[in-house]
Order: structure tokens, then C-alpha cells, then sequence
């Protein structure tokens, strides 16, 4: 337990790091001056455009981390990821139909785009909600729900980008890539109560996640009471992932690797795993939407590409070296 | 007293009835044994017992209140429940398998077990005398020995009353006696109240004040272990002979195979 703690805090100093780092660092050196003047463009360039976009990717990284750790343990299946169950897709199709019917305005504080998605994916967690209230469905049939419904939103996503002409086809496959480049706190804003409301109810769960680890039956058997944590994960988590993917995009593999190198790292209890993935997965993507402003400058990397390409090696690695 | 009581149970997948109806009365402290042939409905009705799932028709109650109207910790605390089968990968240590066995009694605002908790879980590990696997993951575990911390999971939910489905089943003769023992030995000291399914008759005679032999759901017979286990109840309940074997002062029915008396 006190490993586990200490550890903790090791990963908030490097969450700490990662932050002022991937504030401080860019194509454009800053001069510190110049930071705290409200006259200079680097006092803009700090605190409103790349403070906004570092918050931003440790709020989004953290919530699919978090996201991630929860639907692997309820569904007991190490491939389990926040966008399992489809929500992702329907975000996708919600925001490539905006594209389509062609889209700039804003509303409620979101883009067309971002509402298109953030509709998407509100439509397909209601409709998983439906499917996981009915009494027959065990978390296994409702896993192969959500693969099916993600399935069918690909198609229609194919649909809508066949018949779209080709300036609205590459913002489509550039908005799948995700970004988290934003001017001002807008965003950020509109994304924090989603985040920490959804992670405080998955970490009120904490008891029953442990206890998930052991198995359905003897979890129900020492009082779980399953249909009840099958409704505030799915629920939280819908809404986390709902929200993100309207503002950032479908950004991919944070919330599937960044909870396995954590367990690896920390053990299994959720008190400890849930905010290590907040601080872990935060860290990570703000990283790698470093290495992304930097790797081909004065162009930028979008960070949906960079999560993979640092990610997929890293965790191949891991599995080598340890074990 | 009674503690335990299913009235007209009975369990359905659609049309067709798995069990039932069915009617049994636990007292406090008794140990029933549950017998039958694969199939016959032993794990379910453990689970219906368990309040793991509701019946089709019927009820269970629990001190007068039915199963389904305890709040699921308040349950945990009277019923614990050992399953046959188990996921094969449990990425946890024998200790945080028991710590984990606490959750009826963990608030949700608590931020730790208390010392209660630990408690629980020490001497529960010292009553089946695990204490020094206490650290080992369970994957590392033979299979007897997970078995029996399962069990000690089991004593530190601290329930009054405990279901174990086949405790020795797929354990070879070595561990089958250790887990038999354990069990014997918390009967004896403990008095605790136990349902145990179980296809090893000698260990069910040895062990339960009454047993119910179950064939396709319904109750063929249901008495003290001299009542049940003779070679005319089990013939029937398992469609397959057995003769009276007489080893010491037991007499045992045993299953006859081919060959035999040649």
C-alpha cells in the first residue's frame, strides 16, 4: 500500500514535470520576460495558446486512462478501451455528418463539428444503456453489442465520406486523427466538470472494481452489486469519452496501453490505478503532443498518430523485457 | 431455528424447468450435503441459495425476509459463497483476495480496510493455515491450495452461513483430504452453517447432518447420510450400481465397475 502510494506521487511529480515542460518547450522559445508581460506575444503564446492545449491533453489523456482501466476490469478483457463500446464511432459519424452538411458556427460552446460528435456519442451510449438494462444481457453479450453497433457506425462514417467531395474527405480523416490544438480555455472549460465528475463516480467504485478482478460470481457473492456498477461505469464513462471525442477527436491507444504499463507498474487496486491513469494518461498524451509540435516543425504531427507510433513500440518493449 | 428457507423453489429457462419446485428448510449450524448426478441442478440451486440469481417461481428467505429484499452487503454478511468455477486469471495475492472477501462490511467513503478488516483476514488465513502463502499471487497457486484460500476468503466475509459448490472436485487424493479436513475441522470447532455440493459420497457422509439427493431438478431423497447414501437411493439417482463395502466400522456404498468380483 505504501509502495503503491509512493509511487503515486512519484507519477504526480512527473505529471508536474510533464506540464511545465510541455508548456515551456515549443517551436517558439519563450523569453521569461516576456511571459509575464501582457504586452508581448510570449505572455499569448504561454498562457493562451499552449497552456490551454497542455491542459487540455492532460484532462483528455487522464479521462481514457481512467476510461480505459475501468471497461477492462468490467469487462475482464485486457483489449476492453473507451471506445469498445462504439461510442467513438458514433462520435465519428455524428461529426463527419456536420462535415458533410458543412459546418462552421458554433453552439452551446462547441463547434458544429464538436456538437455532431458529442450528439453521435450521446446516441450510442443511450442505446448501450438500453441494451445493458435488459435483464438477459451478460457484460460479454454487451461487449459484442458495442462491437457491432461500432461496426455499424464505420459503414455509415464510409457512407457519408463516399459521398463527400474532397476538401470535406480530408477534414474528415483529419478530424479521426484528434488534436488537441486549441486557442484559449473554451474548450478546456466546456471538458473539466465531464472529466472530474466521471472520474470521481468511477473512483467511488473502487471496492467493486477490486472485487470485479476475482470474477462476476464471487463478486456478486461478497455483495457487488453488478447491474449497479454496470450502469455508473458504462454511464461515466460514456460521458468522459462523449465529451472528449467532441472536443480533441477519436485519439487512440491511450486508454488502451497506458492502464496495462500502469498495473505493471503498480499493482492491481483501483484506489491507487484510477488516479495513476489520470496523472499517467495526461502525462502521456501531453508528451506526445510535444513530440508532435516538434518532430517534423514547423509543421505539427497530429497527436492521434504520435500516441501509436511512441506507444505501440514502448508497450512491445514492455512485454519483452518484463516477464 | 430456521435460517435459511426456499419455499416451492423452482428455476426456468423459458419452458424448460431446471429445478424444482422445491422446498428446504436450513437450520442454524447444520451442515446439508447436496448430491446428484452431473446436471441435476446442484449449482443452481446453490446460486438461488446464494441469492446470485432469482427464482422463477417461489422464494428464499432469509430470517423471514426474502433474498431479494436484503441489500446485496447486508446479504454478503449472512451468505458467503465459494463457486466451482472461477476465472483462471486472478491478478491478485492471496492476501488482497482476502482483503478484498471484506466488501460487506467496506463503506464506499473508507479509504483503507480497517483493523477489523485485517483482523478478519489473519485469522481467517490462520484458521485454514495459509498464512504463509499470504504474499503469493494466485496464479502461482496449486490447485488445492487455491482452493483452499478461496475457502479462507470465504471465513474472512465472516457469513453465518456458507455455500461451497464441489469444494474437491478436479483436486487430486492429496488435496482432496486437505480441503475435506478443513472442512471438517470448521465444522467441529466453528459450528458453522454449511451447504456443500459435492460428487465424493464418502466426504458428503462424513461431513453433512443431512443430505439431498437431487436427479433432474427434483428432490429424490433427503435425510441423514445412513438414510440417502445406500446403494438403493444412489442406483436410482445416478442410474449406475453400487454394493455395500465394509472397511473398519464404516460400511461405505461403493460404485461398482466392470470386473468387479471376477
Amino acid at each position: 500500500m505504501s509502495r503503491g502510494a509512493s509511487r503515486l506521487g512519484l507519477l504526480a511529480m512527473i505529471w508536474l514535470a510533464v506540464m511545465v515542460a510541455a508548456t515551456v518547450v515549443g517551436q517558439h522559445s519563450l523569453q521569461w520576460a516576456g511571459v509575464f508581460d501582457a504586452s508581448s506575444p510570449d505572455y499569448v503564446i504561454f498562457w493562451h495558446i499552449r497552456l490551454p492545449r497542455v491542459l487540455l491533453a492532460l484532462a483528455a489523456g487522464g479521462a481514457l486512462a481512467a476510461s480505459g482501466l475501468a471497461f477492462q476490469t468490467l469487462f475482464r478483457n485486457p483489449l476492453a478501451e473507451p471506445y469498445t463500446l462504439g461510442v467513438a464511432s458514433g462520435a465519428a459519424l455524428g461529426a463527419v455528418t456536420a462535415i458533410e452538411l458543412g459546418a462552421g458556427a458554433t453552439v452551446l460552446g462547441l463547434t458544429v463539428v464538436g456538437t455532431g460528435s458529442f450528439i453521435g456519442a450521446g446516441a450510442v451510449s443511450l442505446l448501450i444503456l438500453g441494451l445493458a438494462a435488459r435483464r438477459r444481457f451478460t457484460t460479454g453479450t454487451l461487449l459484442l453489442a458495442g462491437i457491432a453497433l461500432s461496426l455499424t457506425c464505420s459503414a455509415l462514417i464510409l457512407f457519408v465520406q463516399y459521398r463527400a467531395d474532397f476538401t470535406e474527405s480530408f477534414r474528415m480523416v483529419r478530424w479521426m486523427m484528434g488534436g488537441v490544438a486549441v486557442v484559449g480555455y473554451r474548450e478546456v472549460i466546456w471538458l473539466a466538470p465531464w472529466v472530474i465528475g466521471g472520474w470521481l463516480l468511477l473512483l467511488s467504485l473502487r471496492w467493486d472494481l477490486n472485487l470485479l478482478l476475482t470474477g462476476e460470481e464471487v463478486a456478486a457473492s461478497r455483495g457487488v452489486d453488478l447491474s449497479r456498477v454496470r450502469w455508473i461505469v458504462l454511464g461515466s464513462v460514456s460521458a468522459m469519452v462523449g465529451a472528449l471525442v467532441a472536443v480533441v477527436g477519436p485519439i487512440g491507444f491511450v486508454g488502451l496501453i497506458v492502464p496495462h504499463v500502469l498495473r505493471r507498474w503498480l499493482g492491481h487496486d483501483h484506489l491507487i490505478l484510477l488516479p495513476a491513469c489520470m496523472l499517467g494518461g495526461g502525462a502521456f498524451l501531453a508528451l506526445c503532443d510535444l513530440v508532435g509540435r516538434l518532430v517534423i516543425a514547423p509543421a505539427e504531427l497530429p497527436v492521434g498518430v504520435v500516441t501509436a507510433l511512441l506507444g505501440g513500440p514502448f508497450f512491445l518493449w514492455l512485454l519483452l523485457v518484463k516477464r | 431455528m430456521s435460517l435459511l428457507r426456499a419455499s416451492a423453489l423452482e428455476w426456468s429457462v423459458g419452458d424448460r424447468r431446471i429445478l424444482g419446485p422445491l422446498n428446504l428448510d436450513l437450520e442454524l449450524g447444520e451442515c446439508l450435503g447436496v448430491i446428484g448426478p452431473n446436471g441435476a441442478g446442484k449449482t443452481t440451486l446453490l446460486r438461488l441459495l446464494a441469492g446470485l440469481e432469482r427464482p422463477s417461481a417461489g422464494e428464499v428467505t432469509l430470517e423471514a425476509l426474502e433474498l431479494s429484499q436484503w441489500e446485496s452487503r447486508a446479504r454478503a454478511q449472512r451468505i458467503g459463497y465459494v463457486p466451482q468455477l472461477r476465472p483462471m486469471e486472478v491478478p491478485l495475492t492471496v492476501r488482497e483476495l482476502l482483503v478484498s472477501a471484506r466488501f460487506p462490511y467496506l463503506s464506499p467513503r473508507q479509504f483503507a480496510p480497517s483493523e477489523r478488516d485485517f483482523e478478519a483476514v489473519a485469522s481467517a488465513a490462520a484458521e485454514v493455515g495459509i498464512e504463509s502463502l499470504l504474499d503469493r499471487p494466485l496464479s502461482q497457486l496449486s490447485g488445492g491450495e487455491r482452493q483452499t484460500a478461496y475457502v479462507a476468503a470465504a471465513l474472512a466475509q465472516a457469513s453465518d452461513l456458507l455455500l461451497l459448490d464441489e469444494p474437491t472436485t478436479h483436486l487430486d487424493a492429496g488435496n482432496r483430504r486437505r480441503v475435506a479436513s478443513l472442512l471438517l475441522g470448521l465444522r467441529r470447532r466453528q459450528g458453522h452453517t454449511l451447504v456443500v455440493s459435492t460428487h465424493d459420497l464418502r466426504f458428503a457422509g462424513r461431513l453433512c447432518d443431512r443430505i439431498l439427493a437431487l436427479r433432474g431438478g427434483v428432490v429424490v431423497e433427503c435425510g441423514a447420510p445412513d438414510v440417502v447414501l445406500v446403494p438403493e437411493v444412489l442406483e436410482s439417482l445416478f442410474e449406475a450400481p453400487f454394493r455395500l463395502w465394509e472397511g473398519g466400522d464404516e460400511i461405505l456404498p461403493v460404485l461398482e465397475l466392470e470386473g468387479d468380483g471376477q
